[in-house]
């Protein structure tokens, strides 16, 4: 009988790779105890494989556990599948947010930002395109001149502001 | 110490002082209240403006959002049956019975009141108990010191809640993100990828930004809101600011000596590394349950059982600082970041910490002392806003969170490869938590990762590679046999009699 693969199951796998990848680094280090004393490896050792055996441990588990019910999609959000596409829009605009605060400064960053982010929650809860773009404007231009009077007047800290 | 620490009360008579407890303790309401947000991740949004500010403003501010943070959590567990924090979970029970009952501003006053007593308990406590016991871990050496990181290790991976396996590998990803970067006794690199920027290590910054702001923020994304905002049953009601000071009859049945013990369960609690609030509020629930002549109305609306949860878990807060302060051992999220603020302003917790230091440390003392009186006031001047504190738009939240965070790691390294780091720490909890591996033990990994190392590599050279260094020492024979003792009484026993009672179910 074959097992349908869940998240959990490779999750742990890519916590496998991280630790090989973590463990790859080992072989240019002395071995412990090879000078008489624990060495940089003898910790690094120890937890390498200790995470490789709980693991492997939580991977028998899963196995062995009952086949999980899928979960049934929920029509509570605008946005379908949210469980998925809402924690992937996240990381993409905060990796986008990095980005445009290195080429651009913190003024065009912070504003696009906080305005997309305002507009994914907005529209995620009310399915109105008008009303979330009105409240994300507004929010992000709060949030930007907060922002900037926080780190750059209140505490002095410097931001690159216009890169352009 | 008595007159340095009168000191520590003057020093909030500055007005600068001031404001930022008053500050601090409005953050922690807001965000100990609001569900999803903690006083974990309000200190974690702190931790870079500290930067800018003075020592004591800092630690000020810091005990204000801890003792808010702790306490607002039942205030969305009273009126909407959702704890803002894991430290109201257990109020909810009571609190929300009371509020579907019509009782909830009693509930909120009552709530507030014990969180007060807990807290001046809890902060009476650690003022008496601060300098001796650092008198006492002076005399620890390196051994003992290792069994002592150890016993905070396994405590906080045995206390956090699912899987333990998954807890210990948490932990152990946190314990290896701490070894990236100079090896701490000799001149070599390590786990660097031949990147400039990894040799310096992973920062503390990143990582709590990372574990807790980004990471939150990525799990909300997936949440739809109507799942995260209940209907406030709390709308209906207009209460008067004079309805939230507890009746007389409800004082008499939650008793001075209930809130007492309660409070002192608190504080021991909080003591003990990766205690919490949530588990202290637990345990004194417990107990006033065993020795209430009502165990009956419990989970039906007991003042009761209420107060003994709210008095314990704002008294942890007292209870908490003192291992923290006096051996540089932080037993849970909150006082991990308020070691990383001590560690920004170059005061290295420890025993040595509150001796030259005191004067430093004495205003965030009289900070706690004061914050808890706030937590009674707070109810009379703002209960009714309390009631509708869950009802912020997420997207302002979220987007305001977001920003703060990722814009205070630079501020605080100028390093944009930091915000990557953070970005990458905050993805790798957000599936870590998603998949029930906690993140809390991964924080303590990364904190006492380096104290860990080095201990236990300085004890094995002394030694000579020989183990039984560990069993030498009293002190370090005391800490292992606690560590074993905690394992088996938080976690093999109660396994153990769950098997044998489902094992009675089956026969």
């Amino acid at each position: 009988m074959t097992r349908r693969i869940t998240g959990q199951v490779l999750f742990a796998f890519v916590l496998l790779g991280m630790n090989t990848v973590y463990a790859s680094q080992l072989l240019a280090m002395p071995l412990p105890f090879a000078t008489g004393e624990p060495g940089p490896a003898f910790m690094p050792v120890l937890l390498c494989g200790f995470v490789y055996l709980g693991v492997l441990k939580i991977l028998v588990d899963e196995f062995r556990s009952p086949e999980p019910v899928p979960d049934t999609e929920r029509a509570l959000s605008a946005i379908p599948r949210l469980g998925i596409v809402g924690p992937l829009a996240a990381i993409a605009l905060i990796s986008l947010f990095v980005i445009v605060f290195f080429y651009a400064g913190y003024i065009v960053a912070a504003a696009l930002y906080t305005f997309a982010i305002a507009l994914f929650f907005n529209y995620e809860q009310s399915g109105s395109w008008g009303r979330s773009v009105l409240f994300a404007v507004v929010t992000s231009a709060a949030i930007t001149a907060f922002g900037w009077l926080f780190f750059v007047k209140l505490f002095g800290l410097y931001l690159p502001m216009w890169e352009l | 110490m008595f007159g340095q620490l009168a000191d520590g009360f003057l020093a909030l008579t500055d007005p600068v002082t001031f404001l930022y407890l008053i500050g601090g303790f409005l953050l922690g309401i807001v965000f100990g209240a609001i569900p999803g947000l903690t006083a974990t991740l309000a200190i974690a949004l702190l931790l870079p403006f500290t930067f800018g500010m003075k020592v004591a403003d800092a630690l000020v501010m810091v005990a204000g959002i801890y003792m808010a943070g702790i306490y607002a959590g039942s205030i969305t567990g009273i009126t909407l049956n959702i704890p803002g924090a894991p430290s109201g979970a257990i109020t909810t029970i009571e609190g929300n019975a009371l509020m579907r009952r019509g009782e909830g501003v009693q509930a909120l006053g009552v709530s507030a009141l014990s969180s007060a007593i807990g807290g001046l308990i809890g902060t009476v406590v650690l003022i008496s108990l601060a300098q001796p016991v650092s008198s006492l871990a002076l005399l620890f050496r390196t051994p003992d010191k290792f069994s002592l990181v150890l016993l905070a290790v396994v405590t906080v991976a045995i206390v956090s809640q699912g899987s333990l396996l998954k807890s210990a590998v948490a932990m152990a990803i946190g314990l290896m993100i701490s070894t990236v970067g100079m090896d701490p006794m000799a001149p070599v690199g390590r786990f660097d990828f031949g990147s400039y920027h990894l040799i310096e290590g992973v920062g503390l910054l990143p990582a709590v930004i990372g574990l807790f702001a980004i990471c939150e923020m990525i799990a909300q994304s997936g949440i739809p809101a109507k799942l995260v905002q209940g209907v406030s049953a709390a709308q209906a009601a207009r209460p008067r600011r004079r309805d939230f000071i507890p009746r007389r009859e409800h004082l008499r049945q939650i008793g001075v000596l209930n809130s007492v013990k309660s409070s002192v369960i608190g504080v021991v609690i909080g003591m003990l590394p990766g205690g919490g609030a949530s588990m202290a509020s637990f345990i004194a629930y417990a107990d006033a349950k065993r020795g209430s002549k009502h165990p009956e109305q419990y989970g039906k609306g007991s003042y009761e059982g209420l107060a003994a949860s709210e008095s314990a878990n704002n008294a942890m807060c007292g209870g908490a600082v003192i291992p923290l302060l006096t051996m540089g051992i932080p037993g849970d999220a909150v006082t991990a970041i308020i070691f990383g603020v001590l560690l920004i302003h170059g005061l290295v917790p420890g025993p040595a910490l509150l001796g030259a230091n005191f004067p430093l440390i004495a205003p965030m003392f009289a900070a706690l002392f004061v914050a808890s009186i706030f937590v009674f006031l707070s109810v009379l001047a703002f209960g009714p806003v309390y009631l509708r504190l869950s009802q912020i738009n997420r997207g302002f939240l979220y987007a305001f969170i977001g920003l703060i965070s990722l814009v205070g790691v630079y501020a605080s390294s100028f390093s944009i490869f930091q915000m990557w780091m953070a970005l990458a720490i905050g993805v790798l909890a957000y599936f870590l938590r998603r998949f029930g591996y906690p993140v809390v033990p991964a924080l303590m990994g990364v904190i006492l990762g380096p104290y860990f190392e080095e201990f236990l590599r300085r004890s094995l050279i002394v030694s000579e590679g020989d183990p039984t260094i560990f069993l030498r020492s009293p002190a370090s024979v005391i800490l292992l046999l606690m560590t074993a003792a905690f394992v088996w009484f938080l976690r093999i026993r109660p396994a153990r009699l769950a098997a044998a009672a489902q094992k009675g179910e089956g026969a």
